[in-house]
């Protein structure tokens, strides 16, 4: 368990320790993990008794409560939740000082953003941190009007195009994937919600003909929808009906989404044009890693001839995205936002880290079936802020040890 | 202990976005259905074991994504198959007129033996259909798959179809399945067998073991 030894940590910036428990075991969620073997991530079965059978016999039980991905986006200040402790106000207090001051000062914003940001400043941390905002306040207000006023002139220019022959396939492909984006949550079910993120996938893809849509893409607009929407909704954001917004706060959350989507994408393009390059390098470097910081797993994998590609491509291709519950990709990208180039570099950490989170899993796996079932359906279904926490504080030590010294524990 | 299987190996579904390969394997393997299934990223893994003949087979699947900018990643997983799905969808014209390409990939990358099958999916959906049924047969015919139309939402043809591309490739396979019956102890990989072949006769595909 080298990993897990803490010894020697290099604590990433303003990262605490969550309730001492940093150094506890790693819960066992094997029982757990064979649900995920049936069914795609949105659900669960909660009976124990099924949970102990193997396989086989999980196919037909009817009780399959859906666990709401998004309701618990939220930081521990979200309403319905405990009082925020002490600490948390004091961090609120900080980012609202920063937030107000005439000239932001985006260094320290990001290290304050860099352990979580409070749910009540999260949009406007996002604005900034992406880059969509200036860090001088009396040019933000003009800035969002120019920019929400550009988009529209773009959908106004280009929308009708859709259905012009050399745009059909592009628009084809985004209005298969759209009902197929968090199908199991309500709100990606509206047509109106629907529809924006047509808007905005297909001006993205047609202003960007390197790569065009690609199948994931879609997945990277929810975390920015959903957090510009919770500064409209006061809790349970899954099941909100859009309609009872104005057009115009829809409006400024359509073209807020579009425009943060797109300066997340220009960092990490080469993921998606020809041949996927990015990915493709991103999985080379990811297994060298992790064939240099435990080698137990690495080898482990290749005794049973599982290659990192199989499960590590959609890890790149949606940044964890389809591995973690939704509430748990905004925490992280939290980070990624306040982590230089977290997107397309540190994201790379993040994932050695989350695949030696599973060594006792994957190592107890030893045959190549179970090992690729276990990882293209890893348990996580339950983590919240606490496992993303720990998740990124090992990333970050790993970043920090063998980023700068690539010849570091090589064999 | 009781051996798990017999025989081991590999499928692989194909076909145009959206036709609805992740379901048919869903309905196969978990026998659940879900109309809106999140699409295939890369290439998903499921596996079940069923019975033909006597002989317990344990079949791989590899469910691809089918957009075209995930090609150079799903093409490599050609070559490991013993048997493709190619999938349409009969409610659309265009995934059909698109089997063309995806077996003249199937005919690029995938081993000379392979066993393939045609599947009209959506059966269900008659009030939709654009391609005829025997347009299928027909294009069937030519390319000399077997085939046919299925429906994952209501069940139809699912197991019929898996199970007969599991006959075609254990009747390729039958010399080493004669073998295996007298080893009954043996499990026999045919995967396996036939990467050894490659490595032995130094080759992109191991004819001998074709029947």
């Amino acid at each position: 368990m080298r990993v897990y030894n803490r010894r020697n940590l290099t604590r990433p910036p303003g990262c605490q320790r969550i309730g001492g428990s940093s150094g506890r075991e790693v819960p066992n969620y094997r029982a757990a993990s064979s649900l995920y073997m049936v069914h795609s991530n949105h659900h669960l079965k909660r009976d124990a008794s099924v949970l102990r059978k193997p396989l086989q016999k999980l196919q037909s039980h009817p009780f399959r409560p859906i666990i709401p991905l998004v309701a618990r986006i939220s930081d521990q200040n979200a309403s319905g939740a405990p009082s925020m402790t002490l600490r948390e106000k004091t961090r609120l207090e900080k980012f609202r000082q920063l937030l107000s001051c005439p000239n932001t000062d985006l260094d320290e914003l990001r290290k304050c953003s860099w352990p979580g940001i409070p749910r009540d400043v999260r949009p406007i941390t996002w604005r900034l941190l992406s880059g969509y905002l200036p860090a001088n306040k009396d040019r933000r207000q003009m800035t969002l009007q120019r920019k929400r006023a550009e988009y529209f002139g773009f959908i106004e220019q280009y929308y009708d195009s859709r259905n012009e022959e050399h745009h059909q396939d592009t628009y084809r492909q985004i209005h298969i994937d759209i009902p197929r984006t968090n199908p199991l949550i309500p709100l990606f079910q509206q047509p109106l919600v629907q529809e924006i993120f047509e808007r905005i996938l297909f001006i993205w893809a047609i202003r960007h003909p390197a790569s065009g849509y690609v199948q994931g893409i879609n997945d990277l607009v929810t975390p920015f929808f959903v957090v510009f929407l919770t500064e409209h909704v006061e809790d349970d954001v899954e099941n909100f009906d859009v309609s009872t917004l104005s057009p115009e706060t829809l409006k400024n959350i359509e073209a807020d989404s579009f425009w943060s989507m797109s300066k997340l994408l220009d960092g990490i393009q080469d993921n998606y044009t020809f041949a996927q390059p990015g990915i493709q390098k991103n999985v080379k470097a990811l297994e060298e890693l992790v064939g240099r910081i435990d080698g137990q797993v690495h080898s482990h994998l290749q005794k049973y001839e599982v290659e990192y590609l199989q499960f590590a491509f959609r890890w790149m291709n949606n940044l964890l995205m389809r591995e973690l519950p939704l509430r748990c990709t905004i925490r992280l990208w939290d980070t990624y936002q306040a982590e230089p180039e977290g997107f397309s570099h540190f994201h790379l950490y993040v994932c050695a880290a989350f695949l030696i989170k599973w060594r006792k899993e994957i190592l107890d796996e030893v045959d190549f079936q179970g090992l690729l079932m276990l990882l293209q359906n890893l348990p996580t279904i339950h983590w919240g802020n606490e496992e993303i926490g720990l998740l990124l504080a090992e990333a970050y030590r790993l970043k920090y040890m063998f980023a700068d010294a690539p010849n570091h524990y090589r064999r | 202990m009781a051996k798990q299987y017999d025989v081991l190996f590999r499928l692989l579904l194909i076909g145009d976005s959206g036709v609805g390969k992740t379901c048919l394997l869903c309905r196969f393997t978990d026998n659940e259905f879900h109309p809106s299934h999140i699409s295939t990223i890369g290439v998903d893994f499921k596996m079940k074991t069923i019975d033909v003949d006597g002989i317990k087979v344990r079949i791989q699947i590899w469910d691809t994504a089918g957009q075209e900018r995930y090609q150079t990643i799903t093409k490599q997983y050609y070559r490991r198959a013993q048997g493709i799905f190619l999938v349409y969808d009969i409610t659309s014209e265009r995934s059909y007129q698109h089997i063309m390409k995806w077996a003249s990939d199937v005919d690029e990358y995938a081993p000379d033996g392979v066993q393939k099958i045609l599947i009209g999916n959506k059966a269900d959906e008659e009030h939709k259909r654009q391609v005829g049924k025997h347009q299928g047969m027909k294009l069937a015919e030519e390319y000399g798959m077997d085939f046919y139309e299925t429906s994952a939402c209501t069940n139809y043809n699912i197991k019929e179809s898996f199970t007969r591309l599991t006959e075609l490739v254990l009747m390729a396979h039958r010399k080493e399945l004669d073998g295996l019956r007298l080893a009954s102890n043996d499990e026999l990989n045919l995967a396996e067998l036939e990467e050894d072949g490659r490595k032995a006769d130094g080759t992109a595909n191991s004819k001998s073991c074709w029947c």
